[in-house]
């Protein structure tokens, strides 16, 4: 069986949207900061058990307001990736309130939220740091170092196909 | 034997050796003017070496001078775009007035088959649409084709179906950027119950004709016209009567696209 999904990732700008994207899907990595205008489109094919679902990811450009990104690119999206820089705490201080807004907006979409740039942090104490703010982060990734990239999408595939 | 034989014998004993060798190198001092200032006999000796030197340097040319021309034309692009637009200009504008001329060439042949049956056809055609005799005979040169066509999916921009004449890059990609391109332009313009309707890209177009749930995008080459336009739109209603989004109908509706592109 074949399937396709749409996925976005949202987030600050300099999160490491389009670096995550690179890496799950051609996995390279480059230091070079090159801001996304508008909107660029990846896709890769995973497995989840007997589908071969292709995931097409629209990697959007950053808006510190996830109102403020179109809505028009938001429509039709199976699977948002919600991504913070945890060196940058503007990036996550209004994550429960946006997450909120996705699961109004979009209730049928599935979200998984991940905390990129996690070489640059002590994992441990940031963790505590969150629980302080209550916000619950999915996963802690690094798409230089490559570190939970391909579970990442793996998941948000598999919520999308389990309706989970 | 006098002083003065003494003398002559002692200087013949110890000069003759040193005259020998001036009178030596005096010879081949001759020999050597004569091959500098004889064509024939520098070019025999000069020669091979050069045609060495030649051969060498024809060898080395991609890997030594390869690298440094293209550095070179890299670091002075404008320079050489500059350099290069007028000729290239030139030869574009010979190209253009040479397809003119046999254009030109071939409009008149057809008008002056002024008693085929084709000729009174276009003539009834033009008389009964309004359209000059010209514009058909031009568009019958540049025949319209369909080369690409796409059901994508509104918002998500997935391909429900397609049909192509030719092997295609990556199709959920265009469909894909072909709907973030439309969101773009149509959330900008922000007016409600308007759509992008085609995109001009060099030969060709890509018409879009919207529904409720998913639009078509179909590529076009060579002369869209409102009579192609209507003819198209028309088809797509048809097809667009088959389609429902459940999985069942993709395989049909992709038969059905690939009959219309093969039409």
């Amino acid at each position: 069986m074949n399937s396709s999904k749409k996925v976005v990732l949202v987030g600050h700008f300099g999160v490491g949207k389009s670096s995550l994207m690179r890496r799950f899907v051609q996995n390279t990595f480059s230091d070079n900061y090159i801001v996304t205008i508008g909107v660029h489109i990846l896709k890769k094919e995973i497995k989840i058990e007997e589908l071969n679902l292709t995931l097409v990811i629209w990697d959007i450009e950053g808006k510190d307001d996830i109102q403020k990104v179109r809505s028009s690119y938001l429509l039709g999206t199976s699977g948002f990736i919600y991504v913070i820089d945890p060196t940058r705490s503007q990036t996550y201080e209004r994550f429960n309130e946006e997450i909120d807004f996705l699961k109004t907006t979009y209730p049928t979409s599935k979200i998984v939220s991940v905390a990129n740039k996690s070489d640059l942090i002590d994992i441990e104490e940031f963790k505590k740091l969150l629980e302080q703010k209550n916000i619950s982060i999915d996963y802690f990734a690094s798409a230089k170092e490559g570190i939970e990239v391909e579970n990442l999408f793996q998941t948000i595939g598999l919520k999308m196909v389990k309706n989970v | 034997m006098t002083d003065s034989e003494k003398l002559i014998k002692l200087k013949e004993l110890l000069l003759s050796e040193d005259r020998d060798f001036a009178q030596n190198i005096l010879q081949k001092l001759d020999s050597l003017e004569d091959t500098v200032n004889t064509h024939e006999k520098l070019s025999e000796k000069v020669n091979p070496i050069i045609d060495k030197k030649i051969d060498t340097f024809v060898e080395e040319i991609p890997t030594k001078l390869g690298p440094v021309i293209a550095d070179a034309l890299t670091k002075s692009q404008d320079k050489v775009v500059e350099a290069l637009f007028p000729i290239i200009g030139k030869m574009i504008k010979k190209y253009i007035q040479q397809e003119i001329k046999a254009l030109s060439d071939s409009i008149n042949s057809q008008v002056q088959t002024t008693f085929s049956i084709k000729t009174w056809q276009r003539k009834v055609k033009a008389i009964f649409t309004g359209v000059s005799e010209k514009e058909i005979i031009l568009s019958e040169m540049n025949q319209t084709s369909v080369e690409q066509i796409f059901v994508i999916e509104k918002g998500s921009g997935l391909i429900i179906s397609s049909a192509s004449k030719q092997e295609s890059i990556d199709e959920d990609m265009i469909a894909g950027m072909l709907t973030a391109i439309k969101s773009f332009v149509e959330d900008a313009f922000k007016k409600d119950q308007q759509s992008l309707e085609s995109i001009q890209y060099e030969l060709f177009e890509i018409h879009i004709q919207n529904f409720t749930s998913y639009y078509f995008a179909v590529v076009i080459s060579g002369g869209f016209d409102a009579s192609f336009k209507n003819k198209l739109e028309n088809k797509l209603f048809d097809i667009a009567s088959h389609i429902k989004t459940d999985a069942v109908d993709k395989e049909h509706i992709t038969i059905k696209l690939t009959e219309f592109i093969h039409e």
